[in-house]
């Protein structure tokens, strides 16, 4: 695992406002995103769609309660 | 639908009902017959009452959670086994309850969370339900309707008086390449269809900075500026138009009906402001503002055609401008600022033709805080006035010279002379008193408590003096924000809900990046304040927030500040001398008469 999720206390959220058409598109996307960040644990936090698109937080969990965590040696990611 | 049969509405739960009863009350002033069940009962008793009472629908609430898949399709099965499948409707809701679900478990229907009472009756009375756009009703305000603008403390009248009478005596006979320039433009707009106006366009270039002259010349634009290509504004049009057959906006405001709230744009695009426009009108923003690069206000004269450039504050073109008015909702209020700078006539004039609601206009602020030369600025603003009362712009007085230092009650003498200015001259002025954490108040201390007392003694005093329209501004809790967006976003919603409470007509709101300075604001910070705003809305309704005494005393010490200040002034029977002499603000109090545009001022 890398450094800096390593050191995350338990999740990334990423903040983001989508054009999108509706609110299925923006999870969609969000979930993409995160994706792309390498976050696999991931979930919609909220999302809310109105007109142009979609206000958006997305959260990749990195250690869940119960696991080893990084910040603590020799601990592993989730998901 | 039959209504004189029943709706029964059952909890399927043990504990909760709270939507079957949000329902049953929508439903019974529908006009629907209702009955609803206590949590806790079998489906064999559900299904029972349902028979024994000859429904029409069953509505069922449940919770879903481990097994309870398995309880509702068992309710199906159930109420087929008694012969009521047939005769009912049946639906369930509840929170992550789908309709994909609801159709797999049995159900007519499934309703999860957000599910409107017009939903449910659509689905009781077999019609498809259309979703009505949010803020489909919103009206344009008028934020000076009603308002007298008598004064209740006369001896500050009389000295208004005397003082606007010196303003307008002084500023006969000048004029200023500014006022040239708005001439021009207005003749150059009101030329037919196919006239050559090339004459003008150079008359209008003689009055102009070399900068400006450049780029209509030689095409070469300032620095970090570019023109937009045709193939951009088409796909601009063609998102306007998408984002408008999607378009849905919130309401902000709860029980009261004001403040209503701006935001202000001005990313140095006008395409990115089109974008983050329709985020916050989406969002509930009533009224949005434009910010003009502060280059701008120092250069004479406007470029034309679609604009961009690479920092704050969107550049002044007529063709930007329309560009920016046409995305606009119906109901959206649409105010560009010409409160200080080399181009508030032509400002003023090219705000009124492409069809904005509002513009922004003091000589105090715009000479000793916006750079300007005072003597230039009276000249400018009184054709500025001129032209907002032709264009009927109603305009606020921003006091933005207390953030460099200047106390609130100098800074207010200055917003009166010039909202004086303006009725004398036929216009519609809206005082804008500061909602902040001045330089004032950090170093006397009347915000070491709250940021109520002081801000509430402002309008107080205003309202002693005159019946005006009052809009905070800008934006409220100025200084108060910090980069945290929660913080910032709760600063603001704070002073909006102040703002309500004290029944003032409008507010202008930051975004939740109020005090990050290292880029653009980002579309996400816009929607953290208008949803903070309207959550304070719905908090107070329609109680209010209470000052303390010392809001009161202030407010005294205020009123008795303002008639100091127009004492001296009025004495001194030259404005713009006062001005210059730190009547109004002196530079030991950080304000510091402009010189932009100084010597400019041409004796006709």
């Amino acid at each position: 695992m890398e450094d800096h999720y390593r050191k995350v206390l338990d999740a990334v959220d990423v903040e983001t406002f989508f054009v999108c058409q509706d609110e299925n598109e923006g999870k969609a996307l969000a979930l993409k995103l995160l994706e792309s960040f390498g976050l696999k644990d991931a979930d919609i936090v909220f999302i809310q769609h109105q007109g142009p698109g979609a206000r958006v937080r997305a959260r990749g969990y990195i250690f869940r309660p119960g696991d080893h965590y990084g910040w603590l040696e020799g601990g592993e990611r989730n998901g | 639908m039959d209504k004189s049969r029943p709706v029964l509405l059952a909890p399927l739960d043990p504990v909760h009902d709270i939507g079957l009863k949000i329902m049953k009350r929508a439903l019974d002033e529908a006009g629907y017959k209702t009955i609803l069940l206590p949590p806790d009962y079998q489906p064999e008793e559900i299904i029972k009452t349902a028979l024994d009472n000859d429904v029409s629908a069953v509505l069922v609430s449940r919770t879903l959670g481990y097994g309870v898949a398995e309880l509702l399709s068992g309710f199906v099965d159930l109420a087929e086994a008694a012969g009521l499948r047939d005769k009912v409707k049946l639906a369930i809701g509840g929170m992550s309850i789908k309709p994909e679900l609801a159709q797999e478990l049995g159900y007519d229907a499934g309703f999860g969370p957000g599910t409107t009472p017009e939903e449910v009756i659509a689905f009781l009375e077999d019609r498809e339900y259309v979703p009505e756009l949010g803020g489909a009703n919103k009206q344009k305000a008028d934020l000076t309707e009603g308002f007298s603008y008598v004064y209740h403390h006369r001896r500050i009248e009389e000295l208004l008086d005397k003082i606007v009478d010196s303003i307008i005596k002084w500023s006969q006979g000048k004029t200023s390449p500014a006022v040239k320039r708005a001439q021009l433009k207005e003749e150059m707009l009101s030329l037919p269809e196919g006239k050559d106006g090339t004459d003008l366009a150079k008359q209008y270039l003689q009055w102009c900075d070399p900068r400006i002259r450049k780029a209509y010349e030689q095409n070469e634009l300032p620095p970090k500026t570019r023109r937009l290509t045709g193939e951009e504004v088409e796909r601009l049009e063609d998102y306007v138009q998408e984002t408008r057959r999607r378009m849905s906006v919130q309401v902000l405001q709860h029980s009261r009906k004001k403040p209503v709230v701006f935001i202000q744009y001005g990313t140095g695009c006008p395409f990115m402001d089109v974008a983050h426009i329709k985020v916050g009108e989406a969002w509930g923003a009533d009224g949005v503002v434009h910010f003009d690069p502060s280059w701008g206000a120092r250069t004479e004269g406007f470029l034309e055609g679609y604009v961009t450039h690479e920092e704050d504050g969107s550049i002044i073109t007529f063709e930007n401008l329309k560009r920016i008015k046409a995305s606009l909702r119906r109901h959206t209020l649409w105010q560009v600022r010409a409160h200080r700078g080399l181009n508030t006539p032509e400002t003023v004039l090219l705000a009124g033709k492409a069809g904005a609601d509002l513009t922004k206009i003091n000589i105090a602020y715009g000479s000793l805080g916006g750079g300007t030369d005072p003597a230039r600025l009276t000249v400018d603003a009184v054709k500025a006035i001129q032209y907002a009362v032709k264009f009927k712009l109603p305009f606020d007085v921003v006091t933005n010279e207390e953030l460099c230092g200047v106390p609130a009650h100098k800074a207010f003498a200055g917003m009166l002379i010039t909202a004086h200015l303006g009725r004398r001259l036929g216009g519609r002025p809206i005082l804008q008193p500061l909602f902040c954490y001045s330089p004032e108040v950090m170093i006397s201390g009347q915000m070491d408590d709250n940021y109520i007392d002081f801000n509430a003694a402002k309008v107080f005093a205003l309202r002693r003096i005159i019946d005006a329209p009052i809009w905070p501004g800008a934006p409220i809790g100025f200084l108060t924000h910090t980069e945290d967006r929660v913080q910032s976003s709760v600063t603001t919603a704070l002073h909006a809900a102040l703002a309500s409470s004290l029944e003032v007509e409008a507010v202008s709101i930051a975004s939740s990046d109020e005090a990050y300075s290292g880029g653009p604001i980002s579309a996400q910070a816009r929607t953290d304040t208008l949803r903070a705003v309207q959550e304070a809305f719905r908090f107070f309704g329609r109680a209010g927030i209470k000052p303390t005494g010392r809001a009161e005393e202030w407010a005294e010490k205020i009123t008795e500040g303002i008639l100091e200040v127009l004492e001296s002034v009025a004495d001194k029977g030259d404005f713009v001398q006062a001005l210059y002499d730190g009547l109004l603000g002196s530079v030991a109090e950080g304000a510091y008469p402009g010189r932009g545009g100084r010597g400019t001022v041409i004796h006709d």
